[in-house]
């Protein structure tokens, strides 16, 4: 049978070609099987069975070992279980890393590190699979030298039912038991129903030297795009950055301290939303912060005097006050309040007190009175340097070390605190009542200490300053 | 002989003393290549499936539309309020990867327990796996946002900023599970498929098709070395995929019990969600399978036996699914917590009392008449009673994710009103679905033929005198 094909051998055969193989075909898996075990028998050891699906019992009959594909896909199972837990502990565990910044992330009262293992396992488990997945799906194709699509035994047409219903047996020329013809007489005997040769072409097919220069040549322009971006990394460049995604960089949407929706189109016509301008609002009168509520009946704690209240003149500065020249010791006080002389008694005096008025002072009162209190803060030397070139009117800040406020009693200047005077606005709204009192506690220690600075490093525009 | 076998042949038989054929007729190797192989070297597939093709292909127009206009407009368009801050996105996503649990069920733990009637089906099973997952992961997809910073999800690492996700949190969980379900479906469903894309490759007349099968081939040759390895490496990925699919749903449905809202908080939620998607999956494949069969003459492969093996699953897993609805009132009234009892008793009576009981008519109620053999082999009814299911299904995740409209607090109570993006966009993963499956019914081996040959009785591939024992005493 198997010297009906010699004609399709010889046209296979190309000018140049070796002997890699013969290839006997068998008509079902257990003459195959049979056929593989006796050419075991008869010595062979480089030979392989192809079939159209797993046939049992072929891998004794070849002798294949036992693939170590398993051990293979545990090791990488394992790194990838121990990478997820890694990568967990890293990124939410922990603060500072030497490649990348962690982030200490508190959530859920969940704990970090070793003992918020259990939050991680889902992210373990599922990297574990996926990595030892990875590793039996590559494994497997590395180990059998797959992909691989120049295979001469692709060019036997009858060898293409071996994906279909028929089950070959290959041994290969390199083997040391292989004799052409007696190989081809052995496979006959043993029930094959059609013998092939597998041809190798041997034919020199070297890739043409033009290909070879347009390969470098391209392998460098590769390397432009990189190159570019290492060279573009860091360097400043003066045009915006191109914003191909806006990512919330510009949003249409009203900010404090700016005007609010207007309705209308016309510019001179403009029509508010608010009855001011203002996108922002204030709260309606006589809000009570959260934490003052129930003070408000502590009258002494939260006005800073016993009785009566003030005479409007002296409370409460409003924008138009601003243009008045209030000058607080030449002023005329039509009803002056009995202010407080002492501290109230919801307020602990003590250094806690006064450190909290520090730091409260150093966020709301520096900007113009400065961190001494001598009315050197940061936006008043900037109102008074535009006051000078008539861009700006502005009442000097008032230093806290002027003998008018110093021999104010501290309800005063609570009050001064609370409602504001001349420009200086009302900080009622921002500040909590007990941290007026911190602060005007803060004011006094000021004041007791005179921590005045050498009047050298005064600006000059400060001429209220008495050094004790 | 095998010209008159009655193709109406029942395998459904129960006879201890013979084991019922997987494959009918008697096929021999080459039948059944030729069997499956049709289906591509056929010059022009039937009609009905251009007309499938191309409805699938309008409906995944209306969802290319439906998605452009979100991603203009923002997540605005669909019908997502507070408090009901997951509304369709949730559901399309949690029915869809249920819908994609039957088929990893079917290839890994079912092989792993020796079941050989799965060969006939897992590759589709397998196939509508992964077409589901894709459908899937759409939805939460699209409802981050902004899409173009989609990778946030994952831990990029940043320059200057110290931003990465949160890994206690079940969302970012369910990142990594359907990543990884998604991934390691694909593995296992081109890794089988790879000897049966040989046997096309080897078969094909047409050039183009040479090409791509080559390609996807990876130069097969079908060697007993190769095999080996590839049979080794077939059982890990299926040891792998069984906790696997366990766990997508679990951490699925985490997402819900992770979080503190009566009627979600609850320990009963992982073991129920899992077993609702492999009923539904397998619903999906019986709706999918009965027409695939007839339309591309598979009903030697795909047998009776076949699907009602399936139609018991789904009863076996409906009443897991049922139980589990029992339970859940239970232990709203053992714990004695009154908003997780209020929780419940506004699942059947409150405001969504219809969407409840559909989805106890068609999960519960309608799946019994499997217990009637007619029922469980009958092409027809099989299909009318999956379809309930899968309604059934998509509505037991629209209640769980309406308990939100009404939360602990009565003042924030507010109803859901789906808009027509949402519906337009949950008809169009259809149109996704479908495309996807009836292009792979067209271009790709439908039947596991490297598997099915292997359950196949060898005497078989000679003569036919087993298969019409097989016959006579199935009559």
């Amino acid at each position: 049978m198997a010297h009906s094909h010699k004609p399709e051998k010889k046209k296979s055969k190309g000018p140049s070609s070796k002997l890699v193989s013969l290839v006997a075909q068998f008509d079902d898996p257990d003459s195959l099987v049979s056929a593989c075990d006796r050419a075991r028998r008869e010595g062979y050891r480089k030979m392989d069975a192809y079939s159209p699906f797993p046939v049992h019992g072929i891998d004794d009959a070849i002798g294949i070992r036992r693939t170590r594909l398993p051990f293979f896909v545990l090791a990488i199972a394992l790194c990838g279980c121990t990478f997820a837990w890694v990568l967990q502990y890293y990124v939410n565990s922990t603060d500072e890393s030497p490649l990348f910044p962690g982030y200490k992330f508190f959530i859920s009262g969940k704990p970090l590190g070793v003992a918020g293992i259990p939050a991680n396992i889902p992210v373990m488990f599922e990297l574990t699979v996926l990595s030892s997945a990875f590793a039996a799906f590559f494994g497997m194709w590395i180990l059998n030298n797959l992909p691989r699509f120049a295979n001469p035994l692709h060019r036997i047409s009858r060898f293409r039912r071996a994906t279909n219903d028929r089950f070959f047996l290959e041994l290969n020329a390199d083997d040391e038991k292989f004799n052409e013809n007696r190989s081809r007489q052995q496979l006959e005997e043993w029930g094959a129903t059609a013998i092939e040769e597998c041809h190798l072409d041997t034919t020199d097919h070297a890739i043409p030297k033009g290909f070879k220069m347009a390969g470098v040549v391209l392998m460098f322009a590769l390397l432009l795009p990189p190159a570019l971006i290492y060279r573009a990394a860091g360097m400043p460049y003066p045009n915006p950055r191109l914003h191909v995604v806006p990512d919330m960089d510009w949003q249409d949407k009203f900010k404090t301290q700016t005007v609010g929706p207007n309705f209308s189109s016309d510019p001179l016509n403009p029509s508010y939303l608010f009855e001011d301008p203002q996108a922002m609002r204030r709260p309606v009168d006589n809000t009570i912060a959260r934490e003052d509520y129930g003070m408000q009946f502590d009258e002494e704690f939260v006005n800073g005097f016993h009785g009566e209240a003030p005479s409007p003149e002296t409370g409460g500065a409003g924008p138009n006050a601003a243009a008045a020249q209030d000058e607080v010791p030449a002023q005329p006080q039509v009803v002056e309040a009995d202010w407080l002389k002492e501290f109230p008694s919801q307020v602990n005096v003590d250094v806690e007190t006064i450190a909290r008025g520090q730091q409260r002072f150093e966020i709301y009162c520096t900007p113009c009175h400065g961190y001494d209190g001598n009315g050197n803060g940061l936006v008043n030397e900037r109102a008074v340097a535009l006051n000078a070139n008539g861009l700006a009117q502005w009442t000097t800040a008032k230093s806290l070390h002027d003998p008018a406020v110093k021999s104010q009693p501290v309800g005063r200047i609570f009050d001064t605190i609370t409602h504001g005077r001349a420009t200086m606005g009302p900080y009622k709204d921002q500040i909590p009542v007990k941290d007026r009192w911190a602060i005007v506690m803060y004011v006094r220690a000021l004041q007791e200490t005179g921590l005045a600075p050498p009047a050298a490093a005064l600006p000059p525009s400060e001429t209220a300053v008495e050094p004790k | 002989m095998a010209t008159s076998i009655d193709m109406s042949l029942d395998n459904t038989f129960e006879n201890p003393g013979r084991r019922a054929p997987l494959v009918l007729g008697g096929m021999n190797y080459g039948e059944v290549t030729d069997n499956v192989a049709h289906i591509w070297e056929m010059d022009r597939p039937p009609r009905t499936w251009y007309i499938v093709f191309s409805i699938a292909v309008v409906l995944l127009g209306i969802l290319g539309a439906c998605l452009f206009h979100l991603i203009m407009k923002g997540t605005g368009v669909w019908g997502n309020n507070n408090p009901v801050y997951w509304g369709f996105p949730i559901v399309n996503f949690v029915f869809w990867v249920g819908i994609g649990h039957a088929g990893t069920l079917i290839s890994a733990i079912l092989f792993l327990f020796r079941q050989n009637w799965r060969t006939s089906i897992n590759r589709a099973a397998e196939a509508m796996t992964i077409f589901a997952v894709i459908c899937a992961g759409l939805f939460p997809g699209v409802h981050i946002g902004r899409l173009w910073v989609f990778y946030w999800l994952f831990p990029v690492p940043t320059e200057h900023l110290a931003m990465w996700p949160n890994f206690r949190s079940p969302l970012l969980w369910d990142v990594f599970a359907v990543g990884t379900y998604a991934t390691v479906s694909l593995l296992f469903w081109y890794m089988g498929m790879v000897p049966d894309i040989a046997t096309f490759r080897d078969r094909t007349k047409s050039k183009v098709g040479k090409i791509v099968y080559s390609l996807l081939s990876l130069g097969w040759t079908g060697s007993a070395r190769a095999w080996h390895r590839y049979e080794m490496a077939y059982t890990i990925l299926a040891a792998l995929a069984t906790p696997l699919v366990l766990s997508v749903h679990t951490i699925v449905s985490f997402d819900f019990a992770v979080s503190q809202l009566p009627g979600w908080h609850a320990t009963i939620f992982p073991p129920y969600f899992v077993a609702g998607a492999i009923f539904s999956g397998f619903a999906m494949v019986v709706t999918l399978m009965v027409p695939c069969r007839s339309l591309f003459k598979l009903e030697k492969l795909i047998t009776i036996r076949h699907l009602e093996n399936m139609n018991k699953i789904i009863m076996a897993t409906g009443l897991m699914v049922g139980t589990a609805y029992g339970i859940e009132f239970f232990i709203a009234w053992y714990g004695g917590v009154s908003v997780e009892g209020f929780a419940f008793w506004n699942r059947a009576f409150g405001n969504y009392w219809w969407a409840y009981w559909i989805m106890v008519s068609c999960n519960v109620f309608i799946p019994q008449l499997f217990w009637i053999k007619w029922f469980r082999t009958n092409l027809v009814a099989m299909v009318i009673v999956c379809i309930f299911v899968n309604i059934g299904m998509w509505f037991e995740r629209f209640v769980i994710v309406m308990s939100l409209s009404r939360d602990f607090l009565p003042s924030s109570w507010a109803m859901f009103r789906a808009t027509e993006i949402d519906i337009l966009m949950l008809i169009g993963s259809f149109g996704l679905f479908f495309t996807l499956f009836t292009l792979f019914c067209r271009y790709l081996p439908v039947i596991a033929i490297s598997e099915v040959k292997n359950v196949i009785p060898h005497d078989h591939s000679h003569d036919h005198e087993d298969g019409s024992h097989g016959e006579a005493a199935a009559h």
